[in-house]
């Protein structure tokens, strides 16, 4: 154990010194229960998990749980609101101290919710609002998301241009995504949307290319596309690939995978920028929100992870192929200075 | 030939034909060969999905694996070429290997060991939808992915094999129809002639229409039943070669709305020239009706659960048609 630590805090100072990522991390022992860290077990009740973004955010959840030392519990209940609320119930049962509840719906999980607290465990909150005081919501900034999105595109497009815009009402992510982009246009006058679009049909990039390609034809003077997320983008860019039009068209998105990074550096690519929240990132901050609780202190009401920009010129110029080299290469991606208190382990530090 | 025959008979040809006319003049750009031909690659998929499951449709038999034979198909393509570093000779040869090998046990699943094809079918459905997210622990596939080991994945997408997506061929204008057109054209004149034609096709209707019928005159019904399948899988995963192609990464999916628009298309082509039966010709018409809708209501700004409500409508009422107007003599 002292061995391990040693080397862990070497492994600290040599980051410290070379990223700058400050003092705080070389700081006294752990506040109980991390003092043993052994003994602490948490909880992770997912409603969704299957794709790319799930499993980066469970990697996160646990590369931070590994760093505390902490037992980790996976409950998996594959879209299913009742099962979600029993596992729960489950975990209560377990005996775990802390609970992160990944997604879900208010109405199945807030009671649930209510029952954990009630039996004394922390909980934290991803991505669904259980309605609770005592819950702290982490959060990705959707709105800031889309904003950074958008504010890139008039910065390449200038204040007035024809848009496209994908659009699937009644999902709460692309929905908070939509208020930026109202908000925008009503700033904007001169950004007309020509055509607004989109379906969730899987594979969602092929019924998102078939749409787009009817778009385009029917607008060949579209230049912009807003795809507020990425299976959208690679939609509309495989359809601008497929008119001819990757010259004149430029697509602006949310969220990034291995996936998208060589689609936005495929030679004279329409894939313009992309903001994005690292899931993985967000799964840390789910774990250090909940370890603060533990801990006795407050992570604040919400925890909102920010979101980073990401251009074609900054994957071409850092020759980022992947997702483990955009976290290397572009360090605001790697690392949210979110709920870090002094004696949090980095994940990250190696 | 009466009114009321002609109906029955042309009723839907019509239809599609006032479609077209009525796309043309409410919305710009519908009609011009780039147009028409989207609206044959947009279909290509489904299309060759339909095929397949007609196949199985005409030996009374059903196939609800094939939207996740199709997508397993596309996760193989990917492994085979992004992390096991084959071409795309391989990774074609692989995806069609497993929709035979998926075929073939769905087959002898219902004709040996008895099980209703709905639920051999289904089950087998669950049972992809798992399998092709087993050797990335579910990860979508792309070059340059990490992998569970943390190693990166070394392969790429083969150009020969993105070209089965992305290659256009001259034809009356440079670079107009996709190789994707192509194949579906192609597998289509293939399984119309193989079923219409051939001595295996009008067996395989003897099949469907009375087993037992077929059974005392000798025919190996398990036998043609088992072959429907593996058709019906082979095509699907042509389907999910071309998916893979145009996608250009192995994307984790369920496949269940190519199932549902390749189901769609096959029961639409029971309407079509009032055949009343599974037939290859009305499958083909069946996709295209289906994809002239979507793209004209997309080129109008319909969105698209108006556009599941129209598509719904439709399959109604060609069922209507095949199953009440026509009613069950016809043929």
């Amino acid at each position: 154990m002292i061995n391990r630590r040693t080397f862990s805090r070497l492994g600290l100072a040599l980051a410290a010194g070379s990223a700058l990522l400050g003092m705080p991390a070389l700081a006294e022992d752990k506040p109980a229960p991390f003092d043993k860290p052994g003994d602490v077990k948490i909880a992770l009740v997912r409603y969704l998990s299957t794709g790319d973004f799930f499993q980066a955010y469970l990697a996160g959840v646990e590369s931070q749980a590994k760093a505390l030392g902490v037992q980790l519990q996976v409950f998996d209940s594959r879209q299913d609101a009742a099962l979600q609320a029993d596992m729960v119930d489950q975990a209560i049962a377990l005996g775990v101290q802390g609970i992160i509840i990944q997604h879900g719906l208010t109405e199945s999980m807030k009671e649930a919710a209510q029952r954990a607290v009630d039996a004394g465990i922390k909980v934290v909150a991803f991505d669904v609002n259980v309605e609770n005081d005592k819950i702290p919501q982490v959060e990705q900034s959707d709105r800031d998301l889309a904003r950074l999105a958008l504010e890139q595109a008039i910065k390449d497009n200038g204040e007035s241009w024809k848009a496209g815009y994908v659009y699937v009402a009644g999902i709460a992510p692309l929905d908070r995504r939509n208020e930026t982009w109202v908000e925008f246009k009503k700033k904007y006058p001169g950004i007309n949307e020509a055509a607004m679009f989109g379906t969730l049909d899987n594979p969602i990039a092929n019924s998102v290319a078939n749409q787009a390609r009817s778009v385009v034809t029917a607008n060949p003077d579209i230049t912009v596309m807003f795809a507020p997320y990425d299976e959208f983008a690679k939609g509309v860019k495989i359809a601008v690939d497929e008119a001819g039009l990757s010259s004149s068209v430029k697509i602006y998105s949310a969220d990034i995978s291995t996936a998208d990074i060589s689609a936005m550096r495929e030679a004279g690519s329409a894939w313009a920028a992309t903001a994005a929240t690292n899931p993985a990132v967000v799964g840390q901050v789910s774990v250090r929100a909940l370890a603060m609780l533990l801990a006795g202190e407050d992570p604040g009401k919400q925890v909102i992870v920010p979101p980073t920009l990401i251009t074609q010129k900054d994957l071409n110029d850092n020759d980022i192929k992947n997702m483990e080299e955009l976290s290397a290469k572009l360090p605001q991606f790697a690392h949210a200075d979110v709920a870090m208190p002094a004696w949090m382990p980095n994940p990250n530090a190696k | 030939m009466t009114l009321r025959e002609s109906a029955i008979r042309y009723g839907f040809l019509a239809l599609l034909a006032g479609l077209v006319i009525f796309f043309s003049l409410a919305t710009n750009g519908f009609t011009s060969p780039q147009a028409a031909v989207f609206i044959l690659q947009s279909v290509s998929l489904t299309g060759i999905l339909a095929l397949g499951v007609t196949a199985t449709l005409v030996v009374g038999g059903f196939d609800l694996s094939i939207g996740s034979i199709a997508t397993s198909a596309m996760m193989a393509a990917a492994y085979v070429m992004v992390v096991l570093e084959q071409d795309a000779f391989v990774a074609v040869l692989a995806c069609l290997a497993i929709g035979a090998l998926v075929g073939l046990i769905n087959g002898i699943i219902i004709c040996y060991l008895r099980v209703p094809d709905l639920l051999a079918t289904l089950g087998m459905m669950f049972l992809l939808i798992g399998l092709q997210r087993i050797p990335t622990e579910g990860r979508s596939i792309a070059a340059g992915m990490t992998m569970p080991d943390g190693s990166t994945a070394a392969g790429q997408f083969d150009p020969a094999f993105l070209a089965l997506g992305r290659h256009r061929f001259d034809f009356i204008l440079p670079d107009l129809v996709p190789a994707s057109v192509v194949v579906l054209i192609v597998v289509a004149v293939l399984i119309w002639f193989f079923l219409e034609y051939t001595r295996f096709g009008r067996l395989m209707y003897a099949v469907g229409s009375n087993a037992r019928a077929a059974e005392f005159a000798g025919a190996p019904v398990r036998a043609y039943k088992i072959w429907a399948y593996i058709i019906s899988g082979v095509f699907a995963s042509i389907g999910g070669i071309l998916l893979a192609a145009r996608l250009g990464r192995g994307d984790i999916a369920s496949g269940n709305n190519l199932l549902l628009d390749a189901v769609a298309a096959a029961l639409i082509g029971y309407a079509v020239l009032g055949a009343s039966k599974p037939n290859a010709f009305g499958t083909a018409i069946g996709a295209l009706f289906v994809g002239v809708l979507l793209q004209g209501l997309t080129m109008m700004n319909v969105p698209y659960y108006t556009q599941d409500f129209v598509k719904g409508a439709v399959l109604v009422v060609a069922l209507v048609f095949t199953f009440s107007l026509s009613g069950r003599t016809a043929r």
